[in-house]
C-alpha cells in the first residue's frame, strides 16, 4: 500500500510500497505539486521503476517551470536503487539520519 | 404480483415469439447488432412501439446507451432516473403514466418530439447475477399501459437477453485481448530479430550473450559486435509494460549501432542516443542501458552506464568481483547536456564482465525473496573457468532452480564477455645437464597442449638450455631442483626458471659478448646470454634475498619487439667472424 499526502511546510510525505501498482496514484497526486516540491521518503519502503517514473515525469513537468523535486529521509536501500539507476544525478537527495 | 394468473395468460403464440427470439439471440453477432437484435425481440413479444438497451460500464458505475456506431453514447451514473434506479435496485419499474412520474426527464421528448406515455424499465441480470444493462421499451400498441402479462413476459425475455449480451461483450473482450497479444508478440518479434544472430569471435575473448523473453511483457535488448571501433558491448532494459519497451529497445539498439557504424565515439554515441530518446520517449519512460567498448588488444573496456547496474567485473586474479555503478541517469530519462567521465576496466587473462538484467536479481520464487547479486557472484567465483555459453547455461538453471516453478515476470538478459586465461604449465628438473633431454620435451609437449605457436620453439628451447645450463654450471652451492614455468600469452609464451638458494646473478645486467673481437681473443661464456637477448622480446631478473631465489623470465611473441630485426643481423655478423 502507499499513502501520499501533504504534511507540515508543504512538503509531500509519501508512505509505503511505490510500486507498477501504486504509481497511478502516486502521479495523480504529484500531478498537482508546483514549485520547489521536498519529498520526505522517510517512511518509504520500496520503489520501482515505474515509480521511478513517476518522480522523473514530476521532475520534468517541475523543472520546465523553473521548480524540482527535492528528495528527503532517503534510506539506504533506496539510495542504493537511485545511485544503480544513475537517478542520484537528477535529484537531489538527502539522505535519512 | 403473483405468478399463477400470469402463468395462465401466456399463450402459445407468446411462448413461440419468446422461443424464436431466444434462437436468434444465439446467432454470433458483434455487440451493436445484439442491441438491435434485442431492442426489436422486446417490442415484438410486449407490442412495445420504441426499446432502448443501456449497458452497465461497471468500471465507471454508469450506464451507457450507444445510440449509433461512430456516435459518441450517452451516459449516466447508476443511480439516477429512472434507468439508474433500476440499474441501482435491479428491480422491473413499470410507469403507466410517464409525465406523472418525478423520476422521468423529458428532456429526451422534448430534443426528439416523441411523446412518451407509458414505459417498462427492467434489468438485465445474467445467470451469474451480474448486471449486464437495463431495458427499457415505451408506449404498448393500441394506446393500452404494460401490465402484469407484460411484466412477466419481459423477466423471461430480459434474462435471455442478459445472456446472450453478456456472450457477446465477453467474446469482444477476448477478441480484442487477442488483438493486444498479437501487437505485442509482433513488437517481440521485431525486439527479437535485432538480436545479433551469432556471437562475435575476438581472438584471445570468449563472448556469449542470451536473452529469454518473459511471456507477457519486457524490454530487454543486448548487442555484441565487432565493429572498426572495437567490440561493441551493450544490455538495455526498457521500462513499463506492453509493447512500448519493446519497441523503445529496438530503437536504442538499432540508433547506437547506426551512430557506431558512422564512426561516433563511446561518449557522443551515449549522448546523442540519449538525447534523441529524451525527446521522443514517454515522459515517464527510459530505458537503463549499458554501453561499452573493449579494445581487444589493449585489453581496455571503456563504458558509459545509464542507470544499468550492477556492472560486475570477475577480477580472476583475485578471484571476486569488483561492482561498478552506472555513469549516469538511464537513456531518455532527460537530455544530457555534461556526461560524466566514462569508466576503463582493465581486462586481464582470465578476468570476465558481467552484465546482467534485473529480470535476473529480481527474479523471485514463491516465498517472494529476490535471486539477487550474492547469488549471481557466487556463481560467477565458482564457474569462472568454464567457457561463457557454459557459465551462462549454469546461471539460468541455477535461476530455474531458485524459482522453483515461479514465473518469469520480466525478461532476461545474460551478456559476459571474458578475456581467456594465459595457460600455464610447470615442472621441476634435476640441477644436471641430463635433464636437459626432459626440459625440451616439457617445451614441446606444453607448446602443443596450449596451441602455442610452434614458430617461437627454437628460440625458446635456446634460451631455456641457455638459462638453465648457466644455473647447473655457476650455482654448484645448491643442490635444489630447477623450477620452470610456461604460459601462454597473448600472441606468445612467457617461460621464468627459478632457481632455489643461490647466490644472486643478474643474468639483464651481464656484458654483451664482444663478437668483434678476434677469434683468439673471444672467451667462450657470454655469447649465450647475448643471444638470449636478441630472440626473445623482453628478459627480466629477480631476486629474492629471504628465500635465496632467482627468477628469470623471458617472453616472445609472433609479433616480436620492435628491433627484432637486431637478432638476424647480429646472427649473420657472428657467422662472418
Amino acid at each position: 500500500m502507499l499513502a501520499i499526502d501533504f504534511g507540515p511546510n508543504d512538503v509531500v510525505v509519501i508512505a509505503g510500497r511505490l510500486d507498477a501498482a501504486q504509481s497511478a496514484a502516486a502521479q495523480a497526486f504529484l500531478d498537482q505539486v508546483q514549485g520547489k516540491v521536498t519529498l520526505d521518503c522517510s517512511a518509504l519502503e520500496y520503489i520501482s521503476s515505474a515509480g521511478l517514473g513517476v518522480l522523473l515525469k514530476t521532475q520534468k513537468r517541475l523543472m520546465a517551470a523553473d521548480g524540482k523535486l527535492r528528495l528527503s529521509g532517503v534510506n539506504r536501500h533506496l539510495r542504493d536503487i537511485f545511485e544503480y539507476s544513475g537517478f542520484d544525478q537528477i535529484f537531489e537527495i538527502e539522505p535519512s539520519r | 404480483m403473483s405468478a399463477r394468473p400470469q402463468q395462465r395468460r401466456h399463450s402459445a403464440r407468446d411462448l413461440e415469439t419468446i422461443l424464436g427470439v431466444t434462437s436468434a439471440l444465439a446467432a454470433p453477432f458483434d455487440l451493436m447488432t445484439m442491441l438491435a437484435e434485442v431492442v426489436s425481440a422486446a417490442k415484438q413479444v410486449l407490442n412495445a412501439d420504441r426499446g432502448s438497451v443501456w449497458l452497465y460500464d461497471d468500471a465507471a458505475d454508469e450506464l451507457v446507451l450507444e445510440v449509433a456506431t461512430g456516435i459518441r453514447p450517452v451516459r449516466v451514473p447508476a443511480g439516477a432516473g429512472l434507468v439508474g434506479a433500476c440499474a441501482r435496485n435491479r428491480q422491473i419499474i413499470n410507469v403507466p403514466d410517464c409525465y406523472a412520474d418525478p423520476r422521468f426527464d423529458p428532456g429526451v421528448d422534448k430534443s426528439s418530439g416523441y411523446r412518451t406515455r407509458c414505459m417498462l424499465t427492467l434489468p438485465l441480470v445474467d445467470h451469474k447475477d451480474v448486471l449486464v444493462g437495463v431495458m427499457q421499451v415505451l408506449n404498448k400498441g393500441g394506446g393500452g399501459v404494460f401490465d402484469d402479462h407484460d411484466e412477466a413476459l419481459a423477466t423471461a425475455l430480459a434474462a435471455q437477453c442478459a445472456v446472450a449480451l453478456q456472450r457477446v461483450r465477453m467474446t469482444e473482450a477476448v477478441i480484442e485481448g487477442e488483438k493486444m497479444r498479437q501487437e505485442l508478440e509482433m513488437a517481440r518479434i521485431v525486439q527479437m530479430s535485432t538480436l545479433p544472430a551469432s556471437m562475435p569471435a575476438l581472438p584471445g575473448y570468449d563472448v556469449y550473450g542470451t536473452f529469454k523473453p518473459a511471456e507477457l511483457t519486457g524490454g530487454d535488448t543486448f548487442d555484441l559486435a565487432a565493429l572498426d571501433q572495437g567490440l561493441l558491448v551493450v544490455l538495455g532494459d526498457a521500462t513499463g509494460h506492453g509493447i512500448a519497451p519493446a519497441l523503445s529497445v529496438t530503437q536504442m539498439q538499432a540508433m547506437l549501432r547506426m551512430a557506431f557504424r558512422l564512426g561516433a565515439t563511446l561518449e557522443t554515441a551515449f549522448k546523442e542516443v540519449n538525447n534523441q530518446l529524451a525527446d521522443t520517449l514517454a515522459s515517464d519512460r527510459f530505458i537503463t542501458a549499458f554501453v561499452g567498448m573493449l579494445d581487444a588488444n589493449a585489453h581496455l573496456l571503456r563504458f558509459h552506464s545509464g542507470g544499468q547496474g550492477p556492472i560486475l567485473h570477475f577480477q580472476a586474479a583475485l578471484g571476486t568481483c569488483a561492482r561498478h555503478k552506472p555513469t549516469s541517469f538511464p537513456l531518455g530519462a532527460m537530455r544530457l547536456s555534461a556526461l560524466r567521465p566514462l569508466v576503463t576496466l582493465q581486462m586481464q587473462p582470465g578476468d570476465i564482465l558481467v552484465l546482467l538484467s534485473d529480470g535476473i536479481y529480481e527474479y523471485h520464487n514463491a516465498g517472494g525473496e529476490q535471486f539477487g547479486e550474492a547469488r549471481v557472484e557466487e556463481i560467477v567465483r565458482s564457474h569462472h573457468g568454464e567457457s561463457m555459453a557454459q557459465l551462462s547455461a549454469i546461471l539460468l538453471d541455477a535461476i530455474q532452480t531458485f524459482a522453483a516453478g515461479a514465473p518469469q515476470d520480466d525478461d532476461i538478459t545474460v551478456v559476459l564477455v571474458k578475456r581467456e586465461p594465459e595457460a600455464t604449465a610447470h615442472r621441476s628438473f634435476e640441477r644436471s645437464f641430463d635433464a636437459i633431454e626432459d626440459i625440451v620435451a616439457f617445451t614441446a609437449a606444453t607448446f602443443a597442449d596450449q596451441g602455442i605457436d610452434a614458430e617461437l620453439l627454437p628460440a625458446i628451447d635456446f634460451a631455456v638450455e641457455e638459462l638453465f645450463t648457466n644455473m647447473v654450471k655457476y650455482s654448484t652451492m645448491s643442490s635444489a631442483a630447477v623450477r620452470i614455468d610456461l604460459a601462454r600469452i597473448d600472441g606468445g609464451v612467457q617461460v621464468t626458471l627459478t632457481d632455489y638458494d643461490v647466490e644472486p646473478f643478474d643474468v639483464t645486467r651481464a656484458p654483451d659478448a664482444d663478437i668483434e673481437l678476434p677469434i683468439e681473443q673471444r672467451k667462450p661464456g657470454g655469447l649465450g646470454l647475448h643471444l638470449i637477448r636478441r630472440l626473445v622480446d623482453s628478459i627480466e631478473y629477480e631476486y629474492s634475498r629471504e628465500s635465496r631465489q632467482s627468477r628469470t623470465t623471458i617472453r616472445k611473441t609472433r609479433a616480436g619487439r620492435p628491433d627484432a630485426g637486431d637478432a638476424a643481423k647480429i646472427g649473420e655478423e657472428h657467422a662472418r667472424h
